[in-house]
């Protein structure tokens, strides 16, 4: 994690982009009091940083059945990576975190039922080699939640604008 | 938030979203199949032209523009810049699991989510009551996040905290929608 260095326009331009990101860069420019050119040479620097990526979010809370899961996973020290990384893979997975704490895995999912919470946790995860123990929580509610910052874990193939 | 690289994001959506929007479907908003190739395309690239999106999609730009506007509208949809926790400078993450007495979780669980270095927070089933993700710029600020903030909030009996040294995975492309400011 390089501390990147991030100027006041940088940071303007995330607050733009992070409520939009269909804003015109002729428009962002107009509002910044910067060229266009200055604009789409920025967005396309944080992109290539990994520092921003573009995306569509769809809701869920008007999708009653999809439920935020986590999985907590104890797994042999020596292993935790290639387990963490074998979590990773699973597609119904959405995060993995590797934590210094209790356990050393968390993997959250979203999930429509007890049963595929149950097929990911049993049947997935604790069949990996080097996991010992797994338990399972699920968020019956949701208080706070910021979809606009996020881990890029890798950066965004970036597209030339205009 | 969607952020695997381009050539895993072409599935169809209908494989892509699997189980989660028949739950949509059932609700007051439909997503028919062109809305949902619309946003298979945003979410390969948020800041496509409308013409663009037409043009692969075989679609007029209007049709394009309307139909994001009506999700946007009905709030199922946003199309964002997703920054990076060290943007922020945030270089400590901290996942903690919490455990109350006295109180019911949700009172606990409003006046955390109100803390700003609080970025998210789930009421959950388990041995914990309250899960929450907490960002930090550095662990200097962790003495007063807990002997400043934390104790202000009554009803927390036991912090079971686990900071996080590594993330593999962060994607998520479903997340509670705001209405529009």
């Amino acid at each position: 994690m390089a501390a990147p260095t991030l100027d006041t326009l940088d940071q303007q331009l995330i607050d733009l982009l992070s409520r939009d990101a269909r804003v015109s860069n002729r428009k962002i420019a107009a509002e910044l009091g910067v060229t266009e050119g200055t604009v789409r040479g920025r967005i396309k620097r944080l992109q290539q940083d990994g520092l921003i990526a573009f995306t569509a979010i769809t809701g869920f809370e008007m999708a009653k059945r999809a439920r935020l899961a986590f999985i907590n996973v104890q797994a042999d020290v020596d292993k935790v990576r290639e387990v963490a990384r074998a979590i990773a893979d699973i597609p119904q997975v959405n995060a993995v975190l590797i934590t210094m704490g209790q356990f050393n895995i968390t993997a959250m999912c979203l999930v429509d039922e007890l049963d595929a919470l149950v097929e990911i946790a049993s049947d997935q995860i604790l069949t990996i080699k080097g996991v010992h123990h797994v338990e399972t929580s699920i968020a019956v509610k949701t208080i706070k939640y910021n979809a606009r910052m996020a881990k890029i874990t890798r950066p965004m193939e970036v597209v030339d604008e205009d | 938030m969607e952020l695997t690289p381009r050539g895993l994001m072409r599935k169809p959506p209908e494989q892509h979203n699997a189980g989660k929007m028949p739950g949509l479907m059932t609700q007051t908003f439909s997503f028919d199949a062109t809305d949902l190739n619309i946003v298979e395309q945003l979410r390969k690239n948020g800041r496509a032209n409308n013409q663009q999106i037409a043009e692969l999609l075989g679609l007029t730009a209007t049709t394009v523009s309307t139909r994001i506007k009506r999700m946007e509208d009905a709030n199922q949809l946003r199309v964002v810049a997703v920054s990076d926790f060290t943007a922020h400078g945030f270089n400590v993450l901290l996942r903690i699991s919490v455990e109350i007495d006295g109180r019911p979780a949700s009172d606990v669980a409003h006046e955390l989510a109100a803390l700003p270095e609080v970025f998210a927070v789930h009421i959950v089933t388990g041995r914990y009551d309250i899960d929450m993700l907490v960002a930090l710029h550095d662990f200097e600020d962790l003495s007063h996040f807990m002997l400043d903030r934390l104790s202000g909030i009554q009803g927390i009996r036991a912090l079971t905290p686990a900071i996080v040294v590594d993330i593999s995975k962060y994607q998520f492309d479903v997340a509670p929608i705001e209405a529009k400011e």
